[in-house]
């Protein structure tokens, strides 16, 4: 069954279930939000699937390539869609979040395919490395969009405007709580991703306690991790920034710092390639190659 | 089946005289009571509300009962009122006009706002009172069935609900619940203990607000709101002290300058709430709030005048939802009337039919008698001969009655089947 799915099919599933939610802003229907479930959940089963079938083929999966990784974090962001669809009821959140679950395969179909070096270095490392980062980002874009809700929101009832029929928002308590979970979160999850991506490196290169700090992957993550420490610290110290707007402003740039990063690992990042360094002995299968159509 | 209904309603009497005919629940009993022993075999439903004082009464059989006057006559009477004052502010209704205004009061299409929920829980309690005391029977059971179900179509099928058309709830059914998520704990201060504050404490609890503080420059006044919602009084002194700690205001209080100064805010209660969301509600004329209070970050600042137009909006797309909750109306009252014209004709027709099938059994039992050499196939096939001669024979009587129930009980048809084919015998 799973051979025949493609990154086409889930890519497809949750268009439709974004095109659902787009025409409801037009007409809402009585089965529209059954019908945004079905399509969800048809797409994350055959993105499971895929996945799955990617992993027995490279158990390095989804750390083996860049492409795999883009694609695993846009699995992660669809399972998070899927359970506020279920859980929360009362706001149309699609409309928000598959647009970004599109924007992640569509970068994974730009991505590299090769085997990347943090996937030959020492397992353990090399995997937490990947994971965190891979959770962090999700952390990263989960505030992002709620952040930019938040904003709308405030913006919209500071100018009395009703609320919109078609397109039920969360409240603005629901968006700051998700907000300020997901602030510290990304700021814990970047943080052990790039300790452990350093121990990584330097467990990969024996006798060379060597890391390449202005690698822009590096400089990206680190500035990243930087700037979501001193918001932790001055929302500590600074209590306004608990609460209200500031959450919103702070985790929309965490999303900036983010967006150097993903460039970074998706077009300039010689620090994973096993081209610098040479592959490991081991674990070095090399990916199969892959199209927007899936493995060829 | 004979229905009336006696009674006034908003539209046409004033308040003075609906307060005069209106029954308090223990009255609705006690009259339910009084007027069943009176009027044989009467079923009756007394609807009585701020707006309106209706009585239904009905009758399964055609037989003479209690006209509209002697129902006027109750109703005046169990007050001990004299009856001329009130005869041309009463109005009578009949048949499927009853029907048809019991519809669209179950609706709300008849009430002095448009699509508000409370009538339907009225008419409900109403038709449950009615049901204890005794005085339901079919009919009646029926009709008020069949209104709260045209109720929930109109509830359903149309929008005419889903606007908010009062001050409160516009606040906070539009506006407070997308600030937040959950009301019970959150902070409610109230300033001042006016009518407004009274009633939008009603849906505050509503949607589950618990904490409310009083905060009211006549203390008595504050502690009987307080004590009212289960509240706590505060000493006028404390007005910034409570600000800083509220989630939502409610202020209603009748001073002539604002209460709450932009430069009082800023300075006194901006700084210990540290940007926390303030939802205000200013229900006031002139305004409590300084409107620059409202340009403060996190606070969400709403005047009368806000909601006010918020109000008058949404008084428009319902006034735009009536025309497609009438023809449910119209459809449910044809419907019903259908239904009651086929009850009226059904003896009828189960008599045609067992008197047929009368003469039909004897016939046959005679026939097989004098032919008793007849096989069971021959048998058969004559039985369903009769049977089929009998079903040809009946069909074009049992048309005509079904077709002349589409507009109501065809009665001069009925008896005329009844004498021709002697069903009374």
């Amino acid at each position: 069954m799973a051979s025949g799915i493609s990154l086409l099919c889930f890519t497809a599933s949750y268009a439709v279930a974004l095109g659902v939610e787009c025409v409801g802003l037009a007409s809402r229907w009585k089965s529209r939000r059954l019908a945004v479930l079905l399509a969800t959940a048809a797409g994350l089963l055959a993105h499971t699937l895929y996945l799955g079938k990617r992993a027995a083929l490279m158990p390095a999966t989804p750390l083996g390539n860049h492409q795999d990784w883009f694609i695993a974090a846009a699995w992660l962001l669809a399972l998070a869609y899927l359970a506020a669809v279920l859980n929360y009821r009362r706001a149309s959140l699609g409309v928000f979040l598959l647009p970004v679950v599109l924007a992640l395969l569509a970068a994974s179909m730009f991505a590299s395919d090769a085997p990347i070096a943090s996937f030959q270095a020492p397992r353990v490392w090399g995997r937490l490395h990947g994971l965190c980062l891979m959770f962090g980002t999700v952390a990263v874009l989960i505030g992002f969009v709620t952040g930019l809700l938040y904003l709308w929101q405030s913006n919209r009832l500071k100018n009395k405007q009703l609320p919109i029929t078609q397109l039920p928002l969360p409240s603005m308590e629901w968006l700051q709580r998700v907000n300020n979970v997901s602030l510290p979160t990304a700021a814990v999850l970047v943080g052990v991703g790039l300790f452990t991506g350093i121990l990584a490196r330097v467990a990969s290169v024996p006798g060379q306690n060597f890391v390449p700090w202005t690698d822009p992957v590096v400089l990206s993550l680190g500035a990243m991790f930087s700037w979501l420490g001193l918001t932790e610290v001055f929302r500590l110290f600074y209590p306004p920034a608990r609460e209200g707007r500031k959450v919103a402003y702070l985790t929309i740039s965490a999303a900036g710092f983010l967006a150097l990063v993903l460039f970074s690992f998706a077009r300039t990042d010689s620090l994973h390639s096993p081209s610098v360094h040479g592959p490991s002995a081991g674990d070095a299968t090399p990916a199969p190659k892959t199209t927007a159509g899936g493995p060829v | 089946m004979k229905l009336h209904m006696v009674g006034c309603a908003h539209h046409d009497t004033d308040l003075q005289t609906r307060q005069q005919l209106a029954f308090a629940k223990p009255q609705v009993v006690d009259a339910l009571g009084e007027w069943t022993a009176r009027f044989d075999n009467t079923e009756l439903v007394l609807l009585s509300t701020c707006n309106r004082v209706e009585l239904y009464a009905a009758r399964e059989d055609d037989a003479t009962g209690p006209g509209p006057e002697e129902l006027f006559d109750a109703i005046v009477g169990y007050h001990r009122l004299a009856p001329e004052g009130f005869q041309s502010r009463i109005h009578t209704l009949d048949g499927q006009d009853a029907t048809s205004h019991l519809f669209r009061v179950s609706s709300s299409l008849d009430s002095m706002v448009v699509g508000e929920a409370q009538i339907l829980s009225q008419v409900k309690e109403a038709y449950r009172t009615a049901q204890e005391c005794g005085t339901v029977g079919s009919v009646l059971n029926r009709l008020f069935q069949s209104a709260l179900k045209a109720a929930r179509r109109v509830a359903s099928e149309t929008p005419l609900h889903r606007h908010r058309v009062s001050i409160p709830s516009v606040a906070i059914g539009e506006f407070a619940a997308q600030l937040f998520e959950r009301f019970d704990d959150k902070h409610v201060l109230v300033i001042g203990a006016g009518e407004m504050a009274d009633d939008s404490l009603r849906y505050l609890r509503d949607v589950g607000a618990a904490n409310v503080r009083v905060v009211n420059r006549s203390p008595e006044r504050a502690e009987q709101l307080a004590a009212k919602w289960s509240g706590v009084c505060y000493p006028w002194d404390s007005l910034h002290e409570q600000l800083a700690q509220a989630d939502i205001v409610l202020s209603t209080t009748a001073s002539a300058e604002p209460v709450v100064t932009a430069g009082d805010f800023a300075n006194r209660v901006g700084p210990l709430r540290k940007q926390r969301p303030l939802f205000v509600m200013d229900l006031s004329v002139p305004r409590d709030f300084d409107p620059a209070v409202g340009d403060e970050l996190g606070v969400y600042l709403y005047s009368l005048d806000d909601l006010d137009r918020v109000c008058q909006r949404n008084l428009a797309e319902r006034s735009r939802a009536l025309p497609k909750a009438e023809k449910i109306i119209m459809e449910e009252t044809m419907q019903f009337f259908a239904h009651e014209s086929h009850r009226a004709a059904a003896p009828v027709i189960t008599g045609l039919r067992r008197g047929l099938d009368e003469v039909k059994e004897a016939e046959l039992d005679r026939l097989f008698h004098k032919l008793p050499e007849l096989d069971e196939d021959a048998r058969a096939e004559i039985q369903r001969f009769a049977d089929r001669l009998g079903n040809k024979m009946l069909h074009p009587p049992m048309e005509s009655l079904r077709d002349a129930s589409k507009d109501g009980a065809p009665h001069g048809l009925i008896d005329a089947v009844r004498q021709i084919f002697r069903l009374d015998d």
